[in-house]
Formats: C-alpha cells, structure tokens, sequence
C-alpha cells in the first residue's frame, strides 16, 4: 500500500462507529477490532480519493500531522491483510 | 484490552443473546434458563423480524442464538436466514438433537452461521446424568453429521467437577472433528442454583482449569472464566462484567435483561413491546447505572482488581453475595470458604419426543 492506493471497507466486513472511533467486524473470519477515531477517514472512504489525499487533507485541517502517515499506512495495510480492506 | 472503552458501554451490544424460546425437549439439570416449557406470549414471528430489523439498524454484527433449545421454533429456520439477508451474523446454540441431515444441509450451506453442539461430557455416563439419558448419543450424532460435511462446529461444554477430569478427552473430541472446543463456567443460574454446589470446581480445580487453559490457547470460553485471569496472565477476552455494557439478553417474550445468566427482575431493562430496544439499550435506568458502576469494597485495592475487575455480578446475585465483595469463587478464596456438597443430582427427563421443525425451501 502506498500514497496512491485507494482503499474501501470490504464488502464482507461492518463498520459501527463509536465514541473511540468504531468497531468492524469480519464477517468472514468473525474477528472483531477496535478501530481509534484518527483510522476512520481512511475506513469510511468510497475509494474516490488515495490513502495520500485523505492524509493530506487531515494534516491541513490540523487533525492529524504528516509525520504520522508512515504508521498509518502500516496499520491500513495490516487491516487489508486481515481482510478488513480492499485495494481498489 | 483497553477495559475504559468498554465499561461505559457501547452503540449497540456486541454479545446480544437472544433466548428465542424456553421450549425444550431436554431437561438438564443446570439449564441456566430453567428451560422446558414453551412461555406463554413468545414474540411471534412478525415481532421477531421487527427486533431483528431494528438490530440491523443498530449494526449489531450478530447474535447469539439460545433458549431452551432454538430449533424447536417452527420459525427457526426462516428467523436465522431473515437475520442473515439483514446483515446479522447468527451463533446459535443446539443441543443437537433436532439436527438431521437435512438440518446438516442448511447449516452447511448457510453463511454468517456458526453452530456450538451442548456436550457436559466426553462420554455418555458422565453428560447424560447433566442432560438426560441418550443425550450424548444424540449430540454425537449431530456432530456425526456435521462433521461429514466438512462443516466446523463448536462443542460447548459446561465445565463442572463431575466431567472435570474429561476436558483432555473433550479437546481431542473436538480436535478429531475439526471442530472448536468451547468451555462455560457453570455459574447457579437457574436450575444450576440446587446443583451448584455438587457441580462447581474446587479451587483446587479451578487453578488447574487456569493452567490448562494456559496451555491450550485455542480453547474458547467467551470470558466465561475472567474471574481466574487473577491469577497471573489474564485470558484472552475482556475480563470484566460486561452486563449492559457490551452484553445482554432478550427471552422469549421480549424482556430485556443485563446478561443471560440473570433473567430476573433486578436485571430486567424493559421489555421490546413497550419501548424499542434501542431506547432500551441506551436510556434504561439500569443499563445506565451499570455502565457508571464498578465493583467496590475490597477487590479495588486487590492487586489482581484490574484483571477480574471483581468478577461475576450473576454468582454473586445467586448465591447472595453483596456485588461489591469478590466473587464467590475468586481465586484468592479458599475451599473452606465455599459450600461444596456432594448431594445426589437430579435425574433430568428423557428427551421428549419433538416434531422437526420446518426447513424453508
């Protein structure tokens, strides 16, 4: 996974957001996980902008630093691995 | 497992347990529901599909599917699909003995189900005298023919001092069948409270259940043992009450309770005819209290109080246990402090006769 890719929650697992960010559930291999609340911008996009334009856009807003990108991408790519995500 | 994000409760539950019906064609002797006969007013099938939109509203991601025994609903199987086209995963819980091969068929080719198989026992002399002469056959058959068709089930066994020297049996059954081994604490739950003394471990046992666990990580207990993580390296779940906090139950007539194993009115929230279940779920006075409470007393200034967090509220409420004092069989009590008795049980019934229920499609 890299600045390019685009990534959408796969369509066998849910998203529930909660007041630490949200819970996802794998329908697939029935694990829960607990997702923190600076994950669910990348989680809940449609796929129409890239894992950099989000945190791009999260570092200009002030909600997220840049620096935090690479630890982003390593948990993103973990959660595809777990099916969690898909790569478009 | 960050307790604080838990305790204070979530959108909607994640261990819902829905006691679809107190009919049963079993009668075992700890029946934490004391289930048999079917209760009058059950939500009918209309009623039920309602509860299970609104639960798909709620993105509950699934269910856990009890009673008595789920299948002898004529609904079962049309109920469970509904709830799956909807989006909720189904768990349910079968004493196996209404699993033909057609039944097989539909769990195999069923996705988003997982079934556990009751078994108190890894041989007939020990389950049957907890589940009723010709049970272990019966549930043996049913994995019989799961396992057949390739499917993975799990056997979920309650753990009690009558098969406590089985449990190396129990895990070569299930790993034979490529299936899961699930163990439950018995807790006096039901009719479990006349036989709990006969039937619960010695402490003895319970440190030895610990250490086995330990050693077979891949076992399940749905946190039914968090109250032993005291003991040293806590198990794997969420080590805490989590009663109206991220479990609870609804019966069969639509009452809304904290956890399964108190179906009594001190832990009764409302009931789904009266208000919604998401109103229930996050105003009800007492899933409100629940979510401000913890145990007090001296398990907070125990050193072992945040891997137990002072153990189970439904041992403590049936055996009269104030809910601020440890649990009655907290590790750090001794056998002297329990009641242990070794009374004759019960004899459960027979199985009842019981009409298959119908298999849509």
């Amino acid at each position: 996974m890299d600045r390019d890719s685009r990534i959408r929650l796969s369509t066998t697992a849910s998203l529930r957001r909660e007041a630490f960010g949200a819970l996802v559930y794998s329908y697939k291999d029935r694990r829960l996980l607990f997702i923190d609340q600076r994950l669910l911008p990348y989680l809940t996009s449609d796929g129409t902008r890239t894992v950099g334009e989000i945190a791009d856009s999260l570092a200009a807003e002030g909600n997220i630093p840049g620096s935090r990108l690479e630890k982003t991408m390593a948990l993103l790519e973990g959660l595809r691995r777990k099916g969690v995500l898909d790569e478009l | 497992m960050n307790y604080d994000l838990l305790r204070l409760g979530l959108s909607a539950p994640i261990c819902l347990t829905w006691e679809m019906t107190y009919a049963c064609n079993l009668r075992c002797i700890h029946c934490l529901s004391s289930s048999g006969r079917r209760a009058p007013g059950e939500l009918d099938t209309d009623e039920a599909r309602r509860l299970i939109d609104e639960w798909a509203r709620m993105k509950v991601f699934y269910i856990n599917v009890g009673g008595g025994e789920p299948m002898t609903r004529p609904d079962f199987f049309d109920l469970m699909e509904y709830a799956i086209r909807n989006g909720i995963g189904i768990k349910f819980s079968t004493n196996g003995t209404l699993i033909d091969r057609k039944a097989a068929d539909w769990i195999v080719s069923t996705d988003y189900l997982d079934v556990q198989v009751s078994l108190d026992g890894a041989s007939a002399d020990v389950n049957d005298v907890i589940r009723g002469a010709g049970s272990y056959a019966r549930a043996r058959h049913a994995m019989d023919l799961l396992a057949e068709r390739g499917f993975r089930f799990k056997i979920n066994s309650v753990v009690t001092r009558r098969a406590f020297d089985q449990l190396d049996c129990l895990f070569d059954m299930a790993r034979n069948y490529g299936a899961e081994l699930r163990l439950t604490r018995l807790r006096p739950s039901g009719r479990a409270k006349e036989v709990w003394n006969a039937l619960r471990l010695t402490q003895a046992q319970n440190r030895s259940l610990y250490a086995w666990l330990q050693d077979h990580p891949d076992v399940l207990t749905g946190d039914s043992f968090f109250h032993l993580s005291a003991l040293g390296q806590p198990l794997d779940g969420m080590n805490m009450c989590g009663a109206g906090r991220i479990v609870c139950c609804v019966d069969p007539v639509g009452d809304v309770y904290a956890c399964p194993f108190v179906l009594v009115p001190e832990f009764k929230a409302g009931n789904v005819r009266d208000s919604s279940f998401a109103e229930i779920w996050h105003d009800s006075p007492l899933f409100v209290h629940l979510r401000q409470w913890q145990v007090g007393g001296t398990c907070q200034e125990c050193p072992a109080y945040t891997k137990c967090h002072g153990g189970c509220m439904a041992v403590k409420y049936f055996t009269e246990t104030p809910l601020d004092d440890p649990d009655p069989e907290c590790v750090f009590k001794s056998d002297s402090d329990a009641v242990l008795t070794a009374l004759p049980l019960p004899t459960p019934r027979s199985i009842r006769a019981q009409k298959s229920p119908v298999l849509i499609g």
